[in-house]
């Protein structure tokens, strides 16, 4: 039953692949989607309190492949089927639409398979299958730069792979099992020492893949979000990086014997301290996002490993809150940059007088990232931050911070007198695309009024949110936002020496060395202390 | 466990590693990812046979010797690895594709010199 979810998609792309320059082909697609969020929402209601098994083949778990569902991954898949389904109708009138409607939907088949599949080599070929697929789509417009950042992207995901490959087959040679519910029961009779060289292995390439720090600058991910489509963005960062975070997350969880819990912590704070130093040097409207995308994954991954059961709640929920308001965040980004023709932050102007509805769309947004109360982001940062070591509250305090500095910068572009040079006749937003962001808008609002029953109801759980402590948390936003203006104002605006810092990239080369040296970190961290 | 092949592959890895930070040329880049490859589905196929094992092809025929199977080839990493292997030549051929244009388009396969013109390149167009 759960191969459907995964062929769907591929159907859907097949479809289209053939029929899409039908616009009729296109609508249809559309609700074909539209039923497959209703599908996933089912199956989220229905793998609640039960766990979904399919056989692969029919053998069983041990000799075949499984897929399976969980409460997280089912809650996940319908977060991929929702944005999937915003970023199609935002692309409805893209053009050259046929590879694009084709390589989207085998996208969200991967991702969806990425999720159900509890298998270590099914896990290597699907994302493979991903770095193909989005190394294509960034490419989409065949520009030179583009085919170069694609290239360099491709490269480093094939390394980061070899890594993982190689770690698998290590395990394999170990324990004889692929699932990874026999590998994590199997490890527990092998030695601590021999389980290091593939830890390392399998670690170094999933936190490849989720830019983690050492390793995100690899992140051309990071240095090409300029040159691809809005929309494959939004998909990148809005879904395509939580997989390997999930990845990572469970492979960290198989692992159990090393307590790295600590190193991945410090991992995650100076990921997200790093990533919003790097926001604010940008000018570039879609780098400042794409650097955010770093440094929110860097608050997940503190989420995750700070080791309370409410910190890992919030990190689960950050992702849910992450993807809506960064995938609102990219597309309206591309409406104002069609609108405008430019993406620097300091030439556009006047977005609310020009475009009300997106410049509303942006406010909640940005209000969401920032972690304003009664928006989707302060749930998850309060849950984060709710019962943890007071350095990890202050590190999140002072991320919090530094997002609203360069989201201050951001949110200059709403206000003030649109530049005469960039207004000229450029066409007004289209229907199709404003839709879906308003729709993302609108859920970073609701998801923010009703926070504590919206976590309940997607993660199966019983967790209050304590009305002193999210006042607390709330007047602690209000004093940040007057300190990260008066920041923003007198050393942020305008600094030219920030901006040289902002244009520093890693080539291939040294995006190779920085993977060498997590992989010998790890090893340090594990295998000697 | 570990044997003199097994160290062998993971000291092709880890060279080739090194040559990726080291090489300067792209298509030396590539040539390493290739012997990358190579060293893991080596790994892999040891994995799978070592010295003192048959073929897993079982004699029917001979009852015998089914009842008395001597130690045998495990040929599951080998059907993984024609998965690997077909996975990585779709890729790298990608890649060699990407190259070709790539080279049409800036006159040079060298990191340095291609990363120089790129960043150069002006994307405000999309």
């Amino acid at each position: 039953m759960l191969t459907f979810f995964v062929i769907v998609p591929v159907l859907i792309a097949v479809f289209l692949f053939v029929f899409s320059t039908n616009k009729a082909a296109r609508v249809l697609a559309i609700i074909i989607q539209s039923l497959f969020v209703l599908a996933t929402f089912w199956l989220f209601l229905q793998s609640r309190h039960t766990e979904f098994i399919t056989y692969v083949g029919s053998y069983d778990d041990v000799l075949g492949i499984i897929l399976r569902t969980s409460n997280t991954s089912a809650v996940f898949i319908l977060l991929t089927s929702v944005i999937f389904l915003a970023v199609s109708i935002y692309s409805y009138n893209e053009e050259g639409v046929r590879t694009f409607w084709f390589l989207l939907f085998i996208l969200e088949a991967v991702l969806v398979g990425l999720f159900l599949t509890r298998d270590l080599f099914n896990i290597f070929v699907l994302v493979e299958v991903g770095t193909v697929v989005v190394t294509i789509l960034i490419m989409y417009y065949r520009g030179r730069r583009q085919m170069f950042t694609g290239m360099v992207y491709l490269m480093l995901n094939i390394v980061a792979m070899q890594f993982y490959l190689f770690g698998i087959g290590y395990i394999y040679m170990l324990t004889g099992a692929f699932d990874v519910a026999h590998v994590a029961d199997a490890l527990a009779y092998i030695d601590r020492e021999a389980l290091v060289l593939p830890y390392a292995l399998i670690m170094t390439g999933m936190a490849f893949k989720c830019a983690i720090i050492p390793l995100h600058s690899f992140v051309p991910k990071v240095r090409l979000y300029p040159a691809a489509p809005s929309a494959v963005v939004a998909i990148l960062s809005g879904v395509q990086i939580k997989t390997n975070v999930y990845l990572f997350l469970q492979f960290h969880q198989v692992f159990d014997t090393f307590s790295a819990q600590g190193f991945f912590l410090a991992v995650g704070i100076i990921t997200s301290a790093i990533g919003v130093f790097m926001a604010m040097c940008q000018t570039d409207i879609k780098m400042i996002l794409a650097y955010h995308t770093v440094s929110q994954v860097g608050l997940i991954i503190i989420g995750l490993f700070a080791g309370t059961e409410y910190s890992f709640l919030g990190g689960l929920f950050h992702v849910i809150s992450h993807g809506v308001f960064k995938t609102a965040l990219f597309l309206t980004a591309g409406i104002i940059f069609h609108a405008y023709g430019t993406r620097d932050v300091y030439k556009i102007r006047g977005v609310m007088r020009r475009m009300p509805i997106v410049g509303a769309v942006t406010v909640a947004a940005v209000l969401g990232i920032t972690g304003a109360p009664f928006f989707i982001g302060s749930i998850s940062k309060y849950f984060i931050s709710a019962d943890v070591h007071w350095l990890v509250e202050w590190s999140v305090i002072i991320i919090s911070l530094g997002t609203i500095i360069s989201f201050t910068k951001y949110a200059g572009m709403l206000f003030g007198k649109p530049d005469q040079d960039l207004i000229g006749d450029k066409p007004k937003p289209d229907t199709w695309r404003l839709v879906p962001a308003m729709a993302l808008g609108a859920m970073c609002l609701l998801g923010g009024v009703f926070g504590q029953p919206l976590v309940n109801f997607l993660f199966v759980n019983t967790a209050t949110i304590d009305i002193m402590g999210y006042a607390q948390k709330a007047l602690i936003f209000f004093v940040s936002v007057a300190v990260g203006y008066g920041i923003y104002k007198y050393i942020i605006a305008g600094n030219k020496l920030l901006k040289r810092i902002g244009d520093l990239d890693l080539g291939f080369k040294s995006a190779c060395a920085s993977m060498g040296a997590f992989f010998g970190l790890i090893i340090i961290m594990v295998g000697v202390l | 466990m570990i044997g003199a092949l097994d160290i062998f592959a993971v000291a092709l890895f880890f060279i080739s590693f090194f040559g990726l930070i080291t090489s300067r040329n792209i298509i030396k880049t590539i040539i390493f990812i290739l012997t990358m490859q190579t060293s893991v589905i080596m790994f892999w196929l040891f994995i799978g046979s070592r010295t003192g094992t048959i073929p897993p092809i079982i004699d029917v025929g001979d009852i015998a010797y089914m009842y008395n199977l001597p130690a045998y080839a495990d040929p599951l990493p080998q059907a993984l690895m024609l998965t690997t292997i077909i996975i990585g030549i779709c890729v790298v051929a990608i890649n060699i594709i990407m190259l070709n244009t790539l080279f049409r388009k800036y006159k040079t396969t060298e990191w340095s010199n291609m990363a120089k013109l790129a960043r150069k390149d002006h994307i405000e167009k999309y």
